[in-house]
Parts: C-alpha cells; structure tokens; sequence
C-alpha cells in the first residue's frame, strides 16, 4: 500500500486570476512512517493534505492509492473511498455535540448508515482506554478537555483501521504537554498499525516524532528529509 | 447511526427544536381548529338533508340549495307513493317564523313542518323528551344550543311563533342549521306560520325498498315528475354545500386564514431549522470528510425535520383533541372528521419538508476540504 502524487498541483482563483498555491509535487508515502509536512503559512502544506485526502481536486497531475488512480474520482466514490480507506484528524477535534464521544467515534464507520458492528464497539472501548479515555465514552464532548477531545478524534479516525491517517496541525490547539501524548500516540499508530501517516504542521515540538520531514515554501517541495530529525541539525542548517 | 445523530442534534439544539416544533403545532392546531369549524359549518349547511333519512328529496325545478326552492303541489307525492321500489313518501314544509322569546321579545327561527306520526325528515336526536312529544299539533321543539337565545323556555311553555301558539314539547340535540335556529312541528302548525297556501310543500323526501336499484329509480322518478327537481339526498347536500360554499365567503375565508396558518408554520420551521443547520455546518462538513456523501447529510436533515413533525403532530393534535373536546357541547360549530386527520397530519409532514427545504440546501453545500483550517 503506497500513496503516490505525481505532479500534483493546485490553482486557485481570487475572482479576477488565477492564482498558483501548489506547484508540481511528486512525493511517494510509504505504511510505517510518519511523515510530517512542514512549512510556513501559506506554503500549500494544507492544500497538499485535502487533495491527498479527496476533499479537493488537484488542477494537474495524478494521485494514486495501491496503483489505483483515486485523483479524478467522482464525489460518490470519493466519499467511498475516505469511509473505507482513511482517517482523519483535524486542527481543532471537530466532534459533534449532541452525539456521545461512543457516538462520535461509531459515526466514522456509519456515516453512510447502517449498523455498528459487535466487535466496532469492543474496538472503541479497548482504543479509548488505549489513549487514556477509559469511562469516557457515555461523555458529552462538551466535558472533555482540548487534550481529551483530540484524543477522542484519533480514536474516531482509528476506529476502521484506515490505509491513510492525515492529521491538520493535530497539536496546534493544545498545551504542550497533550500535543507530545498526541504526537506519541500517533507515531505509535505508524509502526504498529502499518499506516501511512501525514501530519501537517509548522509546530517545531512534532518535528521529532518525524520518520520524514518535508518542507513546503512558497508551493513548493523545498526539502524532503528521511533521515532522523534533530534540532541541532535544523539549527546548522 | 444517521437517524440517531439526527435525533442526538434535535435533543441537542433545543433552542432551534422548540422553535421548529411550535411551527409545526401551529400548524396542526391553527388548520385543525379552522378545519373543524369549516366542517362544522358545512354540517349545519346540509343538516336537514343529511339527517332527512330519505333517499331521494322531489323540489321545485332550478333550485340552487336546499332552502331556497319554491312549493311543490301535493299531487307528485300520489304520484309517487305508487311506484314499485318506493317504500315511503313524506311532504316537508319549510318556512320562518318569529319565536316570541320569555321576555316578549323575538327571534327568527327556521320551521320545519313533518307530517305525523311520520318523523321523516324529524328531529334526530333529543336532549329532551323524545318523538312522541310531537304528537300534537301545536307542539314544537328548540334545540338545547338554542334555549338561551329563545329566553330558555321551559319544556311544556306555551310561548308564539308567527303569533301562532305552540308549545315546547321537547328540546333536540345537536339539530342546528346554517340559517339559524331550527324548530320541528306539525305540517299544520308550520302552515299557519309560514302562511302557505293548502296542498303545497316545500319539498317531498322519499324512501326506497331495500335491495332496489337506486340510480334506475331516481332516473325513473325525474322521468315521471319533468317539472320537478329530483336530487339524491348526498346531491342536494352537495349542492346546499357548494352554494354557501362559493356564495357566502366562506370557503375563501377558510382559505385565506388556513393558508396563513400554514405560511406562519413553514415560515417558523425555516427560519429555525436554516438556523440550526448554519450552526451545524461545520458538523456537516466533518460528515461529509470522514466519509459521509450528500445523501447521507440529507438523511440527517430530514430525519431532523421528520422527528420534529412527529412530536409536533403528537402536541398538535392532543391540543386540537382538547379544544374539540371542550367545543363539541358548546354553540360553536366544530366538527373533525376521521379522515381529515391523516390528510392533515400527511400535509403538515409535506409542509415541514418544505420548511426544511432551505436549511437542507444549506447543510448540502457543507465543504469537506472546510474542515482543514
């Protein structure tokens, strides 16, 4: 399973012209890694991640999952495809209120409708305790914590063990220490689930948790780094 | 599990729920009330007819309503009687007259002469005494509903109607008309008040033999009296219906405050329900990313929509149910049909779905990508 962009690229129209903000990219992600995608604002790191996760349409080039194109997919299967294949995370945990944290977590595997299956809920249990959420899963979001809640969002991305786990600045709204329990909690999903992780993130405290570091500026693919990260490199740099 | 986030938003959103279900019950309740007095009205419209027991009503040619026909001659009804499949035939005289009310003032009330000790065409339900009661000549009935306005006149009061003296032999139940206050008495009596001329009525209600062929009858009976008006009793409803239907306002009256009462509830459910899903947009957009297509967000929305019509429905008609309850013995003309009800609550499912309508389109237009920053 590898996730493949080729030549990926992205305009945008302010109204008047059209305006590039991602440029031809060509990266390959690999199951086992966590790669983190870095840069500062405005450098198309996002953009990247909503097309690798089929919620925007690249303007140029090819993305493909296990050899299979998946970058022109019509809406129907695209949604398809992200129910089945990925997880995400995003900025802020984006749980829905009304809806227990049990609730929110099944409603990854149900969006489309139907049932939850038996062994779905033994999942949730065994995930909530797994990050720290163990007898929270009667709980109103509401009650939770910032830390708490993102946690609550990875386990509902976790729930149908996806191919691909994007994460959008997952500790940015956080204190430091929640961030590095998130940070840890995903690192460990890269290696014991098999799964493609992308994090995006300007936030230098994640850097270390990297397999793979690559730099976005200005659009572009600046640095693509596969070696263990360390900040006094970063420094000579 | 998009039924249950559907149910798990409406429980969540109170604020936007209570608003979209007051426009739901406004709905149920503000059609109903004006439904039922509606029906109510067109009941005292035809309460003659519908209640006459007959199956065919001989009138004059080119009536408009059942109260507005000219006499007939006594003459038809000989003609009549002889026919085979005819099991009776009963002369009615219709007239008005002025009810010398207890403190000497008076009232008009529509007299309704029957011949004895045929009831045909008679009251249909007492509050008081019974058919009997209308054995003699100078008795009359009033119906319950009507005693106050008539200066509650005691039962077996002599009292005049037209300055002929009848007296109160029993008081009826639920025998209101259109037209005001209706009182039952001999063919005699009801004569000399209305001062119509001998051997002319104003209407004769026949009755058929079990098993006969009723259309072929009917044919046979405007076939043998071309100078006459042969009506079913449910076309000469119909007819009477129709007429002060179209002719008094009424039904544009209806019309126009029923419609109003629907514009105020899908104006309620849009506005509150347009709210609650601007509010949930960002909820929407995550559905739509994890993995939810339009259809399912539309399956929430609407499900929304269907949950709050439900328990609207529920309130609304256990209010209208109260209100009936409360008005059925009253002087106010209520009356609900069984059938109504399902065409009302099946209107009231179609409305809310139009109320969601808007807030529909909003959460439909919910971006996945808005998720990420």
């Amino acid at each position: 399973m590898k996730l493949v962009l080729e030549k990926i690229a992205r305009d945008f129209s302010d109204g008047r012209q059209m305006r590039r903000v991602l440029f031809p990219t060509s990266l390959e992600f690999v199951p086992g890694e966590l790669a983190v995608l870095s840069g500062p604002s405005g450098s198309g790191k996002t953009t990247l991640l909503s097309i690798m996760g089929l919620v925007l349409r690249p303007s140029e080039g090819h993305l493909f999952l296990d050899e299979r194109e998946i970058s022109g997919l019509p809406d129907l299967e695209a949604a398809d495809m992200r129910l089945q294949k990925y997880g995400f995370v995003f900025q802020q945990p984006m749980l829905i209120e009304g809806l227990s944290v049990r609730e929110n977590i099944w409603l990854a595997l149900a969006v489309q409708g139907g049932r939850v299956p038996p062994e779905a809920r033994e999942k949730t249990e065994d995930l909530l305790t797994q990050l720290g959420l163990e007898g929270t899963s009667h709980m109103q979001p509401r009650l939770l914590s910032g830390g708490m809640k993102q946690r609550v969002s990875i386990a509902r991305a976790l729930i149908k063990s996806p191919d691909v786990l994007l994460c959008d600045e997952p500790t940015s709204a956080l204190d430091a220490e929640s961030g590095q329990g998130v940070m840890g909690i995903l690192k460990r999903i890269a290696v014991a689930e098999g799964c493609i992780v992308v994090v995006v993130s300007h936030d230098a405290r994640v850097f270390p948790y990297a397999d793979r570091l690559i730099k976005l500026e200005n659009g572009r693919v600046v640095s693509d780094t596969r070696e263990s990260y360390s900040p006094q490199k970063e420094d000579a740099q | 599990m998009r039924s249950l986030t559907a149910l798990r938003m409406v429980i969540h959103d109170r604020s936007s729920t209570a608003g979209a279900l007051l426009g739901v019950i406004a709905i149920v309740f503000l059609v109903g009330q004006q439904l039922s007095i509606l029906f109510g009205l067109l009941n005292y419209m035809s309460v003659l007819v519908d209640h006459s027991r007959a199956d065919a009503w001989i009138v004059s040619p080119n009536i408009r309503n059942a109260d507005a026909g000219n006499l007939i001659s006594v003459r038809y009804l000989d003609r009549v009687v002889g026919l085979d499949g005819v099991k009776w035939a009963e002369p009615v005289l219709i007239g008005n007259g002025l009810f010398r009310t207890t403190d000497g003032s008076f009232e008009s009330v529509r007299v309704v002469g029957i011949r004895r000790p045929s009831i045909a065409a008679g009251p249909w339900r007492y509050f008081q005494s019974d058919e009997k009661a209308l054995l003699d000549l100078e008795s009359v009935t009033v119906d319950r509903l009507d005693l106050s306005k008539l200066g509650a006149p005691l039962l077996e009061q002599v009292t005049e109607i037209g300055d002929r003296r009848v007296r109160l032999a029993a008081v009826t139940e639920g025998v209101r008309g259109f037209q005001g206050t209706i009182v039952f008495g001999s063919l005699d009596k009801v004569r000399e008040i209305a001062r119509t001329p001998p051997g002319r009525y104003s209407a004769i209600l026949v009755g058929y033999n079990p098993g006969v062929d009723k259309a072929a009858l009917t044919a046979q009976l405007k076939q043998i009296l071309p100078k006459c008006s042969v009506f079913t009793t449910s076309e000469l409803s119909r007819l009477t219906r129709n007429y002060y239907f179209t002719n008094t306002g009424i039904g544009s009256s209806f019309g126009f405050s029923t419609l109003i009462a629907v514009l105020i509830g899908v104006v309620i459910i849009s506005l509150t329900m347009y709210t609650s899903v601007l509010g949930r947009a960002l909820d929407f957009a995550v559905m739509r990313a994890i993995g939810g297509r339009k259809w399912d967000i539309a399956v929430v929305v609407i499900s929304e929509a269907l949950l709050i019509t439900a328990v609207g429905l529920f309130v609304g008609f256990l209010m209208l149910a109260t209100l009936l309850n409360v008005t059925g013995n009253s002087s106010i003309p209520s009356y609900f049909p069984a059938y109504v009800a399902p065409v009302l609550a099946a209107g009231t499912v179609l409305v809310s779905l139009l109320g969601s309508v808007v807030a529909l389109r909003v959460a439909l237009r919910a971006d996945p990508a808005s998720v990420f920053h």
